[in-house]
Order: structure tokens, then C-alpha cells, then sequence
């Protein structure tokens, strides 16, 4: 390979947020974000961190390719997404993000197998290979005796594990935490942090949004927010990273 | 194709998930194609049990009635008008009945002032009579041209007055016409095509003149045409039995009444099979309901695929292929009821099934088409919705 375009690939940003805005309203606008950039390199453990009302969970949307930014670009490894059309972008965003909410957000009648399986569906994989392929993710996360169980039949700790299973079963180049502690008890909370800890790897990101600063500050960057703003993006010392 | 059977195993999922509510929005294309296939299967196996009556009895019996002069009583046809009849070239066979008035049939000793009150019509009849109404003597034999030259006392019951007397097939017994004893020698199987004649005793011409002391002169006749001449032929009669002189003859076409009830059926097809599929509306209205609650009541499942990868025309697709599996599984389920039912109906009414097979995949196509014209809107509203708004991040 070509030393320079070597180069360019490590340097290039798994996520790049460019003067991103998002308004809202046609009549009163208001501003959710305003003007933020932001580069999210491979290897990276993130935290957002703000009051409510900040900008954080509009910044997650975008992030997540959920949502589109009302000016600005936002570029997954390099490509501008911002103007894809919905197919293009779901699929971009099955394949580079993996999502963690704070309620879990597992469907109900499906069992851990079946909640993990639904991030492998529509990709012209053959039924065996994506359950053995969910398996093995949830035994990586310690559930491999709890495959066949529904929500209902597990505790907050197990459904959140279950949750970073199916995050992480596509090998995304991002794992982006909504709140990943904020339902659950001290110890499950240490053991899923633990976790997210273990998830980054030299080749792919973790982004945590939080309102919790203890929980803000196991990560080894810290982003503020404040009014759809970011007003500071400072390394920690001491991080676990 | 790998994508298509993935949607496929989600929408299967997504209905076997919740039973209950997807029986509930099957019902509608369940009622609607039962009530379709009912409608078509029960009429026609109606119409079916009247049709065979039909080919059963044939559509060429007429039956002429003397209309008489103007404003005589008791108005007879002359004495050789089956001869007059049976000179008409399209006529197959005829025979003739004079019902007797002021005869009273009693059946047993006692019961004379019971049937002097509610007499039974008794009848001269010619000995031609069953072949040409194609009717079988039940019991015993009809009366025959011996009994016209030995002029011997034989009577013959009809089917309805057989049971009223208790009469046992091949019994001996006497009944008592004006004082007069009669042999009972047989019992005239039912007459579909007039049903009047089960309920009459009848005797021979001769019997009638000579014992009964009437005139015996006919007022009925019995008529059989050519096949597919009937009407012509019923015209014919007229003529025949008239000669230009001052008889009146009125005629009928007694299959004909069969053919208006098989025709008033095709009426209560029609409006069977529109309250079917009015059923079947109604029934996707309710798909269409369910499904748009549905999509509200899933949409945090909704935003978790969305959030996965999944695009909205797969969503869209997920949706619209459970109310296209509701539609299919409704259909079938239904038409199967529908012939059950219809089996089910024949069964206790004694008709032969009638089921036209080559019609119910249109009704189970109908079902289809309804389920995903009531699917296509909560798909497509199911498909915009936005997934920031249903994980409620942040």
C-alpha cells in the first residue's frame, strides 16, 4: 500500500461531525445544535456529557444516523451520509453503529437469540450462520445458558448485556450508549461499564452519552455540552482507556 | 431472496407473537369468505336438491283445469277428452280425474260424522294416471282395466291419506264411500308435481257412475308432452279440448313453480353473497384499525429495528406482509369453514353438496386484496415513523 494513503486512512475519522446544525420549527426556529464539529477516531472511548436541554441526545441522533443534520455534513468513514437516501443510510448505519439504550430496548416477544438476530436480518446470511453467529456474542457476554430467554425472563443486567450483544454482533466501527448505566443497579452498572471498557478496541470507537460525570469519567474523552454547543472536549488522565 | 425470506420469518413472527389479537383481525376475511362460499354452496345445493326434482319429474307435465262455461258450477271437461287430448301430436300421454263431490270416504266404523265434517276429496281416476304423472305405486297396485271390466269396488289411497287412515302397506282393508265398501288395493306414491292428489281417495270411472251415482265426468287432466314442447302443447290443448265449442280450459306448467323457487334462490344467493362481502369490508376496516393500533403500540420495536439497520420500505414491507399472511390464512380458514358448513347443512337438509371449487381462490383472492389495501396505510405510517421519537434518547 501506498505509505501516504496509509496515512490518510489512520488519520482518517471513523465519524466526522462537519459545522453540524439542527433546527427545529418553521415559524419559531430553535436551535438544538449550532454549528458543532466533531471527529471521532477509531480507538476512542467518548463521553458526552451535559444538562438536559444541551444538545446531547440531538447529538446522538446524528451520530446514530437517525437522524439529519439541518446544515453541515456528517461523514462515516469519509463518505457524507447527510445525503444518502434511507436504505443506503440504514444499511450504513446497520453496518458501522451498534446501539446501546438506557431502557434496553429489546423486543418483548423475541427471545436473547431473536433480540441479537434482528441486527443480522437483510443481510443475505444464512439463518444457521446468523444464529451461531448471535450466540456467540451473547456467550462472549455471559448469557450462553440464557439464549432461548425473553426479556420479562431476565434481570435489568442481563437484558443490558443482551443489548451489547446485539450492539456489537455486527462488528461496528462505532458502539454508540445512550444512558447505558442510568437503569441499573451499582453493581450491574460497574459490570456493564467494565464491559463497554473491554468493547473498544484499536479498530472501533465507543461513545457514551451521560449525565452521570462518574460514570463520564471512566471514559479517556470527555465532551461537554451546553445550549447546542460543545464548550469543552478535553482528554482525561487516570482513565480507565 | 435471502432478504425476502428474512421479512418473511419477521411478519411470521411478528403475527405468531400475538395470537389473540391475530385471530381477532383474521376474523374478517375468516367471516367474509365463509359467508361468500356459504352463500354460493348453500343456494346452489338447494337449487341442486330442486334441479334433480326437475330431472326427476320432468318439465313436460301440464295439468288442464275445465274452466267451464260462464257461470256454471262445477264445470267438467266432455267425457272423451283425453281421447281429444291424446290426438295432439306433441302429447305423450294423458289421463284424467272427476273429483266427486258429496262422497264421503270413511275409513273405519265410527269415524263417519268426523269425516262427514272434514271430507276427504275422493277422485275417479283412469287407469293411465301414475304412468303419466311418473309417479310409483308405494304399496299394493293402481287401478286397472280389470277392475273396469269386473267392475270390481277397488280403491286407491294417496300418500298423505294413506298415513291419515293408518293404512299398512299390503293390509286388507275396507273403507266405506257412501255406504258403499271399498277394497283398498294399493297407496299412489307422493306427487311432487301436485301434491293435491296425495290427499284423495280414487276410484274407477265406473265405480264413480255406478256405485257412487255421479256423472264421473273428468274436470282434470293430466298431461305429458314431448320434451321441450310443453308450452306449445298446453297451448294446444285448449283447442283440442274445445273444438270451438264453449269449454274453457285453464292449463299450468307445474315444474314451472319449481323453476320460480330454484330462480327466488338466485335472489337469496345475491344478497347472501353481498352480505359476505360486506363482511369481508367491514372485516378489513377492522384489519385496518388493529394494524394502525398496532404500529402504535409497537413503535418502540419499530425504533429498534430502525435503529439496527432496517430501512422503512423494510418496515413498510413487515407490516404489509402480516396483513397480506392475515388475509391468506383468514381466507383459507374461512372457505374451509364456508364448505363445512355448506356439508355441514346438506347433510341435515338431505340436498346433494353443491360446491363450485373453481371459485373460492377468487373469494380467498378477494380476502387477499382487502387485507393489503387495509394494511397498505398503517404500513406506510409504521415506515415514517422516526425512530428518535420512539427510543426517546437522551
Amino acid at each position: 500500500m501506498d505509505p501516504t494513503t496509509a496515512e490518510t486512512v489512520l488519520e482518517q475519522p471513523l465519524l466526522a461531525l462537519e459545522h453540524v446544525s439542527r433546527m427545529y420549527g418553521e415559524e419559531v426556529v430553535v436551535f438544538a445544535l449550532r454549528d458543532v464539529s466533531l471527529r471521532i477516531m477509531a480507538g476512542e472511548f467518548i463521553s458526552i456529557v451535559g444538562p438536559s436541554g444541551s444538545g446531547k441526545s440531538t447529538m446522538l441522533g446524528l451520530l446514530g444516523l437517525l437522524d439529519l443534520p439541518s446544515a453541515g455534513k456528517v461523514r462515516v468513514a469519509g463518505q457524507d451520509v447527510s445525503r444518502l437516501d434511507d436504505a443506503t443510510r440504514s444499511r450504513v448505519r446497520g453496518d458501522s453503529i451498534g446501539f446501546v439504550f438506557q431502557q434496553f430496548h429489546l423486543i418483548p416477544h423475541l427471545s436473547a437469540l431473536g433480540n441479537v438476530e434482528t441486527a443480522l436480518l437483510y443481510r443475505d446470511m444464512r439463518p444457521r450462520q446468523r444464529r451461531e453467529k448471535a450466540y456467540d456474542a451473547l456467550e462472549q457476554l455471559g448469557l450462553g445458558a440464557r439464549v432461548d430467554h425473553r426479556p420479562v425472563q431476565m434481570s435489568g443486567g442481563e437484558q443490558q448485556r443482551v443489548a451489547l450483544a446485539r450492539a456489537i454482533v455486527t462488528d461496528p466501527l462505532m458502539v454508540l450508549a445512550d444512558e447505558p448505566t442510568g437503569a441499573l443497579d451499582s453493581a450491574n452498572a460497574a459490570h456493564v461499564l467494565e464491559i463497554f471498557q473491554n468493547l473498544q478496541t484499536p479498530e472501533r470507537a465507543v461513545v457514551m452519552v451521560t449525565h452521570d460525570m462518574t460514570v463520564a469519567n471512566t471514559a479517556a474523552r470527555r465532551i461537554s455540552m451546553r445550549d447546542g454547543e460543545i464548550v469543552a472536549d478535553e482528554l482525561l488522565a487516570g482513565s480507565a482507556a | 431472496m435471502s432478504q425476502a425470506r428474512d421479512l418473511i420469518g419477521v411478519a411470521l413472527n411478528g403475527l405468531t407473537a400475538r395470537k389473540s389479537r391475530t385471530l381477532m383481525i383474521m376474523l374478517g376475511p375468516i367471516i367474509g369468505v365463509a359467508a361468500m362460499v356459504c352463500a354460493i354452496g348453500l343456494t346452489e345445493s338447494a337449487k341442486g336438491q330442486l334441479q334433480s326434482q326437475l330431472a326427476q319429474l320432468g318439465t313436460n307435465l301440464i295439468i288442464a283445469q275445465a274452466g267451464g262455461t260462464f257461470g256454471s258450477q262445477n264445470p267438467t271437461f266432455p267425457a272423451n277428452a283425453v281421447a281429444r287430448v291424446e290426438a295432439v301430436s306433441s302429447v305423450t300421454g294423458a289421463a284424467a280425474t272427476a273429483n266427486l263431490s258429496n262422497v264421503v270416504s270413511v275409513p273405519v266404523l265410527g269415524a263417519k260424522s268426523y269425516y262427514e265434517a272434514f271430507p276427504v276429496p275422493v277422485r275417479a281416476a283412469g287407469v293411465g294416471l301414475p304412468s303419466v304423472l311418473q309417479v310409483p305405486v308405494t304399496s299394493g297396485r293402481w287401478l286397472d282395466l280389470a277392475d273396469l271390466r269386473l267392475h270390481t269396488r277397488a280403491a286407491v289411497l294417496g300418500e298423505g291419506i294413506a298415513k291419515q287412515y293408518g293404512y299398512l302397506p299390503g293390509e286388507a282393508r275396507t273403507i266405506s264411500l257412501n255406504n258403499a265398501n271399498f277394497a283398498v288395493v294399493g297407496v299412489l306414491g307422493p306427487v311432487t308435481l301436485d301434491p293435491e292428489l296425495d290427499n284423495a281417495v280414487f276410484v274407477t270411472e265406473w265405480s264413480a257412475q255406478h256405485v257412487l251415482g255421479t256423472n264421473g265426468e273428468p274436470n282434470q287432466l293430466y298431461i305429458r308432452a314431448v320434451p321441450g314442447t310443453t308450452t306449445a302443447t298446453a297451448n294446444a290443448v285448449h283447442t283440442a279440448i274445445s273444438l270451438g265449442g264453449s269449454n274453457q280450459v285453464s292449463t299450468q306448467i307445474p315444474s314451472d313453480v319449481l323453476q320460480a323457487a330454484a330462480q327466488a334462490n338466485k335472489t337469496l344467493q345475491q344478497v347472501a353473497f353481498l352480505a359476505g362481502l360486506l363482511a369481508l369490508i367491514v372485516g378489513g376496516v377492522g384489519i385496518a384499525n388493529v394494524m394502525s393500533i398496532s404500529v402504535i403500540q409497537r413503535s418502540s420495536e419499530i425504533g429498534i429495528r430502525r435503529a439496527v439497520g432496517h430501512s422503512r420500505s423494510k418496515i413498510a414491507g413487515q407490516f404489509l406482509l402480516e396483513s397480506l399472511f392475515v388475509g391468506l390464512l383468514g381466507g383459507l380458514i374461512g372457505a374451509a369453514l364456508g364448505v363445512g358448513i355448506v356439508y355441514g347443512v346438506s347433510a341435515i337438509s338431505g340436498w346433494v353438496v353443491v360446491i363450485d371449487y373453481k371459485t373460492i381462490p377468487l373469494w380467498m383472492g378477494l380476502a387477499l386484496i382487502v387485507a393489503v389495501v387495509a394494511g397498505l396505510f398503517p404500513s406506510i405510517k409504521a415506515s415514517r415513523l422516526e425512530p428518535l421519537e420512539t427510543l426517546r434518547l437522551g
